[in-house]
């Protein structure tokens, strides 16, 4: 049997993320696993009941593909799954993914994951959609969930500047999970792709959301957290991106937010890099040396570039009645000299004004 | 028989007294008396009313003495409309018309010395006034009639004249005269783009899901709302679009509004009984007269009153004067506004929405986000701006939220087209409906009327959710008047999403509704 008849096979009889059969396909092949589990009395006859043609065909007749190692769209960040240890008893490289949509998986290298909480707040949903325009504009694609919340706020981030985006469902790719976001999972299905580990017609199980969320840190080369609780499945992912060597990042909320508490957990653990928009994720992901960012710093004052006399010299120079030389100095502990040619190199500077009477600030030193 | 007493009615603010005009003609020194605490434009009735008399082609009895009494007399009374039923009982005192005649009948109307009636503004609270009292039967000047007729179960006469009163008394012929001019002159001035307010939908609002769900809150629960932002960010659009999502008024409500507008010479009795309720924006540079009422004589009620079971909406809210600013204080807790003056201290309804919105400083451009902050004002100007914002009256909102400036992702609409107008009043009316329901027996319509103590013992919060809101306030995030809003606003928000009460993820969206926290997205999910 074909490497891709077989895996479709092993597929409808595996659960997703199943370590120890996937680490067995990845190492042996899936013909050769194939033709072992057949000789299994259970599960060999319900592996030969399988008819992986017709599967095919029936999934080809809601629009999915079935992507496998080797395809040329096949995305190799799947691969390090191999080497990383599983998550809560879930692992290895996918047997294959259900793709539906126009979007080639292998367009997802470089791409980032945005993951966060479900009942995210609104603060934390438009940060998210933000990050995920600013990345998107920058050409790279964004992977996420297909929830509530922070998964939601990053595909219509992406959609508003036209970039590439992918949901990973937990769920059969042909399926709409939740329901209420049949409108964002059929604009992927048409614009981007929705991806699942999970064969079709498959159930959104709690557990294959565990499996689901190492396909989102493998198929990304970085993963943002924006808001999670403490109890949060973002927390997961963002465990994988750590497993799985990928960059990853946080946007830290109000110190006091629920909401917020788990991102701050991981930057604080020292896990996640804090970001606080998307022009940083960018500095993180890119190559040393790309979109390298300003250091942020306040305003310039035409004070900072004075020497430190200079300095001395001008706070002693009162605002309104002007003062002498003489009284300055005393003021300031200087010999006069000193304080007259200081006083007139800040006069050239634009700092002090000079009348009859003496020395006064000028207005440029206000500030 | 020289005696003879004739009712009409005195308004004080919107509590209308029924009063007694009794007439005694007998012999003595010739002249006319009026005693029973009656100011100027009253005393002047008596000129009125003889001439009225007189050119009407009726005796009025100028050989002997007329003393009128108006009884309850230590009332003080005011307004032209007091003539018709001083003349009406002078010509019964006199033998001209039955006395029996004017027995639970009231006249209101003022008289010109040809002996026609002038309209006059408040029939509509005094024909209330005098329907409560056990009064079946109105004579009204004619062009507010309709007004009168409001009121059910009450006989309106629109009449023209005195003649023509007489004439009804006596059960004869109704003479001709003239028609009576109509009170204002509202409809003289009309404009295109009038009716604007009508047109706006909330589907054309995008983006903004927080503030749009405060709304919302605010609508069904008639919750007083304070929105802040940047310029630009939809402030205005969106509370314009409040109105749309009120549902019609009901028949009580409508009648209040009526009699408002009655005391404010603007209603308009062909339009029939007001259905939509009211939306009042007056400008920042309004004086504290016209915005909580006032004026001489005869209080006129302010653009609070005005906005009664409806929207006040005061834009670039800490631009209007101070002294405005402290007096909304007493309408958004009460729901009414007294206006005291030396003779008299009268009440008014004042139980709209109030919407107050503000720029984050005096340029409209600071924003706590970093990277897309403009502003050009000093860190002093803004501090006096704030302190301008907050205080007493925020103390008094309900719900405060924070807009941020439109972003590119809020333009995406084929992901989730915005809802509209006509998708959330339906929310809107279902869940004024649990209200009324829940209230029928009491003296309020919406959980934001509802008195604190009777809510906190007859329809109290979980012990958890009390818990959250005992929290807040011993950290001190919360007052105690806060305490008792955020409890009325858990009410409404479980009210919007159909529940029997309000568990703790509705006190959880109430406090941050209260406080400016960020909603959770998923409360805003819950509701539609």
């Amino acid at each position: 049997m074909a490497d891709r008849l077989a895996r479709v096979a092993l597929a409808k009889v595996a659960e997703p993320g199943n370590p120890r059969l996937l680490d067995l396909v990845t190492d042996l092949g899936a013909e050769v696993v194939h033709a072992r589990l057949l000789q299994h009395d259970e599960l060999g006859q319900r592996l030969a009941e399988i008819e992986p043609e017709r599967e095919l065909d029936a999934a080809a007749r809601q629009g999915v593909r079935f992507v496998v190692p080797g395809d040329e769209e096949w995305p190799s960040g799947l691969d390090d799954l191999r080497s990383a240890d599983p998550v809560q008893e879930r692992g290895g490289v996918p047997i294959g993914l259900w793709v539906r949509g126009p979007l080639r998986l292998s367009r997802l290298e470089g791409s980032l994951a945005v993951v966060g909480s479900r009942s995210s707040t609104t603060d934390g949903a438009d940060l998210a959609a933000d990050l995920a325009a600013t990345v998107g504009r920058a050409g790279r694609a964004i992977v996420s969930g297909a929830a509530y919340g922070i998964d939601h706020a990053a595909h219509r981030g992406a959609i508003t500047v036209g970039a590439p985006t992918v949901a990973v469902l937990a769920c059969g790719a042909d399926r709409v999970y939740p329901a209420k976001h049949q409108q964002l999972i059929d604009h992927l299905a048409a614009q981007g792709a929705v991806v699942s580990e999970t064969v079709p017609g498959g159930a959104p199980m709690r557990v294959r959301f565990l499996s689901r969320n190492r396909l989102i840190a493998a198929l990304s080369v970085g993963t943002v957290v924006v808001e999670a609780a403490l109890r949060s499945g973002a927390l997961n992912t963002a465990n994988w991106a750590t497993r799985l060597n990928r960059q990853l990042m946080g946007v830290p909320g109000p110190v006091t937010s629920a909401q917020s508490a788990g991102v701050h957990q991981v930057i604080r653990s020292g896990a996640a890099t804090l970001v606080t928009s998307g022009e940083e994720v960018l500095e993180l992901l890119g190559a040393v040396g790309e979109h390298v960012l300003d250091q942020p710093r306040g305003k310039d004052r035409p004070r900072d570039a004075l020497s430190h006399v200079q300095r001395r010299v001008l706070d002693a120079v009162p605002v309104s009645r002007s003062a002498t030389s003489r009284s300055i100095a005393r003021v300031v502990g200087l010999a006069v000299d000193e304080v007259h040619t200081t006083l007139q190199a800040l006069e050239r500077s634009g700092m002090v004004e000079c009348d009859e009477d003496g020395w006064r600030l000028a207005a440029l030193a206000h500030d | 028989m020289p005696f003879a007493t004739a009712h009409t009615v005195s308004l004080h603010g919107a509590v209308g007294h029924l009063i007694d005009v009794q007439t005694d003609v007998s012999p003595g020194q010739v002249g006319v008396t009026m005693v029973g605490r009656a100011d100027t434009t009253i005393n002047e009735a008596r000129d009125r009313c003889r001439m009225a008399i007189i050119n009407s082609g009726l005796d009025w009895p100028a050989t002997r003495r007329i003393t009128i009494l108006l009884s309850p007399a230590d009332l003080l009374k005011s307004g032209t409309h007091f003539d018709l039923a001083v003349a009406v009982s002078v010509l019964a005192a006199a033998g001209s018309v039955p006395a029996s005649s004017l027995a639970q009948t009231v006249f209101i109307g003022e008289l010109t010395l040809d002996g026609n009636l002038r309209a006059s503004a408040g029939v509509l609270p005094m024909v209330m006034a005098a329907a409560e009292r056990g009064v079946r039967a109105v004579f009204v000047p004619e062009p507010q009639a309709g007004e009168a007729s409001m009121v059910p179960d009450m006989s309106v006469v629109g009449v023209r004249s005195l003649s023509q009163v007489v004439a009804v008394l006596r059960q004869e012929e109704i003479p001709e005269a003239p028609p009576v001019a109509p009170m204002s002159g509202a409809r003289l001035l009309a404009w295109r783009g009038q009716e604007r307010l009508d047109e706006l939908d909330l589907a054309d609002l995008l983006g903004i899901a927080d503030a749009r769900f405060a709304v919302e809150v605010a609508a069904a629960g008639g919750h007083h709302l304070l929105l802040s932002g940047p310029k630009g960010c939809g402030k205005t659009s969106l509370v314009e679009r409040i109105q749309g999502i009120l549902p019609d008024l009901t028949r009580d409500e409508s009648l209040e509004v009526s009699a408002i507008r009655s005391l404010a010479g603007t209603l308009d009795p062909g339009e029939g009984f007001p259905t939509r309720p009211p939306f009042s924006a007056p400008h920042h540079d309004a004086s504290k007269a016209s915005l909580i009422g006032g004026g001489f004589g005869v209080v006129r009620p302010g653009e609070v009153s005005k906005a009664h079971t409806g929207v006040l909406f005061l834009d670039e809210f800490p631009l209007f004067r101070a002294d405005v600013i402290e007096a909304l204080r007493q309408p958004l807790e009460n729901g009414d506004v007294t206006i005291a003056r030396r003779d008299e201290s009268v009440t008014l309804p004042a139980r709209g929405m109030v919407v107050l919105a503000a720029n984050p400083c005096p340029c409209g451009d600071y924003s706590g986000d970093v990277t897309n902050n403009r502003c050009t004002c000093r860190e002093t100007q803004r501090r006096d701006y704030r302190n301008k914002v907050t205080g007493p009256v925020t103390d008094r909102v309900d719900i405060v939220r924070n807009l941020r400036p439109l972003r590119t992702h809020d333009l995406v609409t084929d992901l989730e087209p915005a809802e509209s107008s006509a998708v959330v009043r339906r929310r809107v009316e279902a869940a004024r409906d649990r209200q009324a329901e829940r209230y029928a027996e009491e003296s309020w319509r919406l959980n934001g009327h509802a008195p604190g103590p009777v809510l906190r013992e007859r329809w109290p919060l979980t012990k958890a959710g009390q818990q959250a809101v005992d929290k807040r306030v011993y950290d001190g995030k919360l007052s105690r008047r806060g305490a008792t809003r955020v409890h009325r606003l858990a009410w409404t928000v479980a009210d919007l999403r159909g529940l029997e009460h309000p568990g703790l993820d509705e006190v959880d969206t109430a406090l941050r509704l209260r406080t400016g926290d960020p909603l959770l997205v998923s409360m805003i999910e819950r509701a539609s």
